[in-house]
């Protein structure tokens, strides 16, 4: 969704537009750290900070009243609600929404100049992380993977200060936090933005079909490989982006492989299985996980250590795979699987 | 274990002409549409004869057996010679007959390489 603001932001017909960025949430809430809604000056709405009701209507008040008056706000809202406790409706919090009021026409302006470095990252397959000063003047610096800078905090001792925290989160998750600069304490905005995960799923049963359909809503991309026509169909796959049919060893070896780059084997089928885990076990990938018990696990990586695999090799394979939620229809390990994968990727689990 | 189930286990786990041919002037792709075997021959041919045989293949251990037997045996032959070669020939190379309904995985490699050869 954050991207596609961006998207919208940089291509507003409007004079003026207030972003909405959700900073900090304690308590629970409803939307991921970095959720965005833009408030035009003509009235006009897109995304959103909290899952709606009372909470972004207070944003859009406060949008507005940015419109008129410029400058931006660090919003600090309460979840509770009395009438909501009362009967046990709300989970009580806060959240802090920084409010920006851009002018979608001023190429200068520091958000669209860090939204800017963050496209081209994007398009370039890097993550990058936008660090916002959340107190003192408007600042923005997107710090790229590749230790590109654009834009400033201010001055470079503040640009350095944040360098450890951006580098952290470029591998985890937005956050704010206070980082000691040259002027004193100062509190931040880290937001990161990575390219989409892609899951690249070899064998197109039914397991692989929820996949597909789990990893869409979390704006995964996904591959589905099958030496079968009859199984690797658009009917059976509507939310796949690519389906590719042929030798499934010959196909992934031909993906461009890389940290964002899960494998999933669910072909329960050593005839794929082995060939596969051939073509990718010395390559870079952010999760490697294969279908099956764990002696089928052990039987298979005897088998790849009799062909010269390292144990270190042979360990990234997670068999059983997904993390255990007890469930076992297709759809159940189908979301077994992906909650490992986003445990993985989030650095909650090695 | 039976004579059958020693070949094919130690020609799966030990494949011969397993991987690319560099050179290969034939080549073909066959696969089992329905299990899911998927095989390439490739094949170099001088004067009529086969000089080399390799195969690649994301296949069952008895499809991968079957290969690897037969690009040993092609070696020195002519597209005549193939002709006579046949599930029978599968057999006894492996010794046994492959349990039924399992005939497709034994016959697809030979099939492929005729196609190659064709």
């Amino acid at each position: 969704m954050s991207d596609l603001v961006l998207e919208a932001l940089a291509n507003s017909a409007e004079d003026l537009v207030v972003q909405a960025t959700l900073v900090s949430a304690t308590g629970s809430s409803s939307k991921k750290i970095g959720a965005k809604m833009l408030v035009g000056a003509s009235g006009k709405l897109l995304g959103g900070v909290t899952i709606g009701g009372c909470i972004d209507a207070q944003v859009i008040e406060a949008g507005d009243a940015l419109i008129a008056e410029g400058g931006r706000r660090l919003l600090d809202i309460s979840l509770d609600d009395d009438e909501a406790w009362e009967i046990g409706l709300t989970c009580g919090g806060n959240i802090e929404v920084l409010m920006e009021r851009v002018s979608p026409t001023d190429r200068a302006d520091p958000t669209l100049t860090a939204h800017a470095a963050v496209r081209d990252a994007l398009e370039a397959d890097r993550a990058v992380v936008v660090v916002t000063s959340l107190d003192g003047p408007r600042r923005s610096l997107a710090i790229d993977e590749n230790g590109t800078r654009t834009g400033t905090l201010g001055d470079v001792a503040s640009d350095d200060a944040v360098l450890a925290v951006a580098t952290d989160v470029l591998s985890s998750a937005s956050r704010s936090e206070m980082v000691t600069t040259p002027s004193g304490e100062r509190r931040f905005f880290f937001e990161r933005y990575a390219p989409p995960t892609t899951v690249v799923i070899v064998g197109a049963g039914q397991i692989a079909m929820s996949l597909t359909r789990f990893a869409r809503e979390l704006d995964m991309r996904t591959i589905v490989i099958d030496g079968r026509e009859r199984y690797a169909t658009r009917e059976r796959f509507p939310d796949a982006d690519e389906i590719r049919i042929g030798m499934p060893s010959e196909i992934v070896a031909s993906i461009q492989t890389g940290k964002r780059v899960a494998v999933v084997l669910v072909s329960h089928d050593y005839k794929y299985e082995l060939p596969v885990l051939r073509a990718l076990l010395r390559s870079p990938l952010g999760y490697l996980g294969m279908l099956g018990s764990k002696k089928r696990g052990v039987a298979v990586r005897d088998l790849l250590r009799e062909e010269g695999f390292t144990d270190d090799e042979l360990s990234r394979i997670r068999t059983p795979i997904g993390l255990d939620l007890g469930g076992k229809s297709s759809p159940e390990v189908a979301l077994s699987i992906l909650a490992e994968l986003v445990a993985v990727r989030s650095g909650k689990r090695a | 274990m039976t004579a059958y189930r020693r070949i094919v286990i130690e020609h799966f786990r030990r494949p011969r002409n397993r991987g690319a041919l560099p050179g290969a002037n034939r080549s073909a792709d066959g696969a089992n549409p329905l299990c899911g075997d998927r095989i390439r021959v490739q094949l170099l041919v001088s004067d009529g004869v086969i000089v080399d045989a390799r195969f690649t293949a994301d296949a069952c251990a008895l499809c991968i057996a079957s290969a690897s037997l037969l690009t040993e045996h092609v070696r020195g032959l002519t597209s005549d010679d193939i002709t006579v070669l046949d599930a029978a020939w599968i057999s006894a190379s492996l010794e046994g007959e492959p349990p039924p309904g399992r005939q497709k995985c034994a016959l697809l490699p030979l099939d492929t390489l005729r196609r190659a050869l064709a």
